[in-house]
């Protein structure tokens, strides 16, 4: 049976880390299931915990997704970002001029935030953008 | 998705989007790998990307380095001087620096027991394209309050190639006399300032040879003292790139490259013809600069000119981004300023950043368009702020344009119209003609003036780096260098004064002044007809 967590390697480069603490790398654990809205009631708010999702929010369930980019995007925002979450996200997206790589592949051929994130995967979210 | 049109009215407004990637995901180039990257719809793998890079840094650097600009692959390429390079420690400067590193000055010589090339330096193996290259790094960190200086980090970025030189500069220096007088202006011990709250610009020259403030303090005046925070950027822009060219000049450097890429490129184009830039627009792409002031004839008859050279300009800001991740290029990078999207140039960068992410080559697009026009007359002569061409005849257009006075006494007393459209403002309306320039407005092109005498219609207030840092004083002192070329200025205008030219007090004095209607009567009153 396959874990019910996700060991995920994020790194930060092009200055981009100065809004994560100025830490470049950071190892992360995610569950494998995810909130469909991305919203991060009911999934582990702590970096490296291997809590699972509670499936139920109360008497309603929660819908679920696996857990993919889109997710990350905004667990990181929740989470890890320190400052000036617009210069990180925008419209539900990662804003225009940051390369995202997928184990060193663009993520426009993996299929951008759709990708499906695996045990073990590595995301480089790289600010093309200098200054002001 | 980017707009062209109002969706919310029309249903075929939104253009639709392309996707991706063409055909398969696997490399274009070798056709047998599984593609890494999307560049322009086209996939390519790591192997095939990096010469692929090159190969675009090369195809626009080569022919531009022999004095004649060639395409040829056969004739020799060979540099009249020595080599500068500028770097801000940003993305498209690290990945130009590497890549020059790479392409010139790796492949030195084998050296031998005594450190010198074997065979000697003449040999024909050891010459190098350029014979000797520098970085130079302008730290910007005194005009903004929240920056913090990176000398220390750009250093050690150049420090890690080898023979490269680095020259670090502050932008204060632009306000620094003595700065000046070591790389050969003539300064003639006379420093200008201007008052920037007077549409036309008037000069006054300041008594000491220094004045009695500090660079810093010359540079935060000047800063403050600017309308908008458009007109900052774009002043800190200029600063930087006339004190490089003057870098250049002083290093005996035939060419100075930027790594302006693609998407800064098409940034910087967009955003100064909005600007009223478009006349210097093929400056914006490149350029032959030469200091007409120049006090060191020794560099004057050894170089003719600095050719200013972008080689990133095919190269996109995403190519760049995975060039630095896959060879591990060191990127410095500046914090996003706060308030810094609300100039001209931090909006157009989010509009062009966003159309590359959609369009993808809509971008090369602007340059490529940019590239086929040119400017329909000779220029004037050269702005003395930005160094650039000057068109003929701007401020006679201004003023044939545009309301420069309000007869009725409401509008008149409107807050929001400037102090020289008052009837009140019996300051000459245009540019005073005098031996010794009394209003700076006629030696600068339409861009600068603009720059510098454009307000916002929202906010009459100036903009302020920081709390309590405005500019009390109505007049600021002028960098150096336009110091030096407002003292070079002759009875001409733009010429050069001869040696031990005319004192100011000797020199004939033309102003033009706005006269009352009474008054034009009065003075053709004998000539008029009786009704």
């Amino acid at each position: 049976m396959a874990s019910d967590t996700l060991s995920l390697k994020i790194e930060f480069g092009g200055g981009l880390e100065l809004l994560f603490s100025n830490i470049r790398s950071h190892k992360i654990t995610l569950p494998h299931l995810v909130p469909i809205d991305n919203s991060m009631d009911g999934t582990s708010h702590v970096p490296s915990s291997s809590t699972p999702p509670s499936a139920t929010d109360g008497d309603k369930p929660i819908k679920t997704k696996p857990a993919d980019v889109t997710y990350l995007m905004h667990y990181l925002r929740d989470n890890l970002l320190k400052e000036r979450a617009e210069l990180f996200m925008e419209n539900g997206t990662v804003r225009p001029g940051i390369l995202v790589l997928i184990n060193d592949t663009d993520w426009e051929l993996e299929g951008e935030g759709e990708y499906e994130l695996k045990d073990g995967d590595e995301i480089v979210f790289i600010s093309t953008l200098h200054g002001g | 998705m980017s707009s062209c049109g109002n969706p919310a009215t029309e249903v075929d407004a939104l253009m639709p989007r392309r996707l991706k990637f063409d055909r398969s995901k696997d490399c274009v180039r070798c056709k047998e790998k599984p593609g890494n990257i999307v560049i322009r719809h086209a996939v390519y793998c790591k192997d095939c990307f990096t010469p692929l890079v090159n190969m675009k840094f090369r195809k626009v650097l080569q022919p531009c380095i022999n004095k004649t600009i060639s395409s040829s692959r056969r004739s020799k390429v060979k540099a009249d001087g020595n080599l500068l390079i500028s770097c801000s420690g940003g993305l498209g400067s690290s990945v130009l620096l590497d890549l020059v590193h790479r392409s010139y000055f790796s492949n030195r010589p084998p050296m031998g027991e005594d450190g010198k090339p074997l065979g000697g330096k003449d040999h024909p193996r050891n010459e190098t394209v350029w014979k000797s290259a520098a970085v130079c790094y302008v730290e910007i960190c005194n005009a903004y309050p929240e920056m913090r200086d990176r000398t220390e980090d750009v250093r050690a970025v150049v420090e890690s190639y080898p023979g490269f030189e680095f020259i670090p500069i502050r932008l204060e220096n632009a306000f620094d006399a003595s700065w000046w007088e070591s790389l050969g202006c003539r300064l003639h011990d006379k420093q200008f300032a201007v008052n920037f709250s007077d549409e036309g610009l008037p000069l006054s020259s300041l008594s000491t040879p220094t004045s009695n403030s500090t660079p810093l303090e010359g540079l935060r005046g000047y800063l403050t003292s600017l309308p908008t925070q458009t007109a900052i950027f774009s002043a800190i822009k200029t600063l930087v790139r006339v004190l490089t060219m003057y870098t250049a000049r002083r290093t005996r450097s035939s060419h100075l490259l930027l790594g302006t890429s693609l998407t800064s490129l098409s940034v910087s184009l967009i955003s100064s013809i909005s600007q009223g830039g478009g006349y210097a627009l093929r400056e914006e792409l490149q350029e032959e600069w030469s200091s007409e002031h120049d006090d060191n004839t020794e560099l004057k008859d050894m170089l003719n000119s600095v050719r200013v050279v972008r080689p990133l300009r095919d190269i996109v800001m995403k190519e760049c981004a995975a060039y630095a991740r896959w060879n591990n290029v060191k990127v410095v990078g500046r914090e996003k300023l706060s308030g810094a999207n609300h100039g001209i140039g931090g909006l157009t960068k989010d509009f062009i950043v966003g159309l590359e992410r959609d369009y993808p080559s809509t971008v090369s697009t602007i340059a490529r368009t940019c590239a086929k026009l040119a400017p329909k007359d000779n220029p004037d002569g050269i702005c003395l702020l930005c160094q650039r061409p000057r068109q003929k005849g701007i401020q006679e257009w201004k003023t044939r344009i545009s309301i420069r006075s309000y007869d009725d006494a409401k509008l008149a007393s409107d807050s929001h119209i400037p102090a020289h459209a008052h009837p009140s403002a019996e300051t000459d309306q245009c540019c005073s003609r005098r031996i010794f320039p009394s209003s700076f407005t006629p030696y600068l092109c339409y861009f600068c003036h603009t720059t510098l005498t454009s307000r916002s219609s929202r906010s009459g207030k100036l903009f302020t780096l920081s709390k309590g840092n405005a500019s009390n004083h109505t007049t600021v002192s002028l960098p150096g260098y336009v110091s030096a070329g407002l003292s070079n200025l002759g009875p001409g205008g733009d010429q050069v004064y001869p040696a031990g030219g005319k004192e100011i007090g000797e020199m004939e004095i033309w102003e033009r002044k706005k006269t009352s209607l009474a008054d034009m009567k009065g003075t053709v009153a004998e000539f008029l007809l009786d009704d």
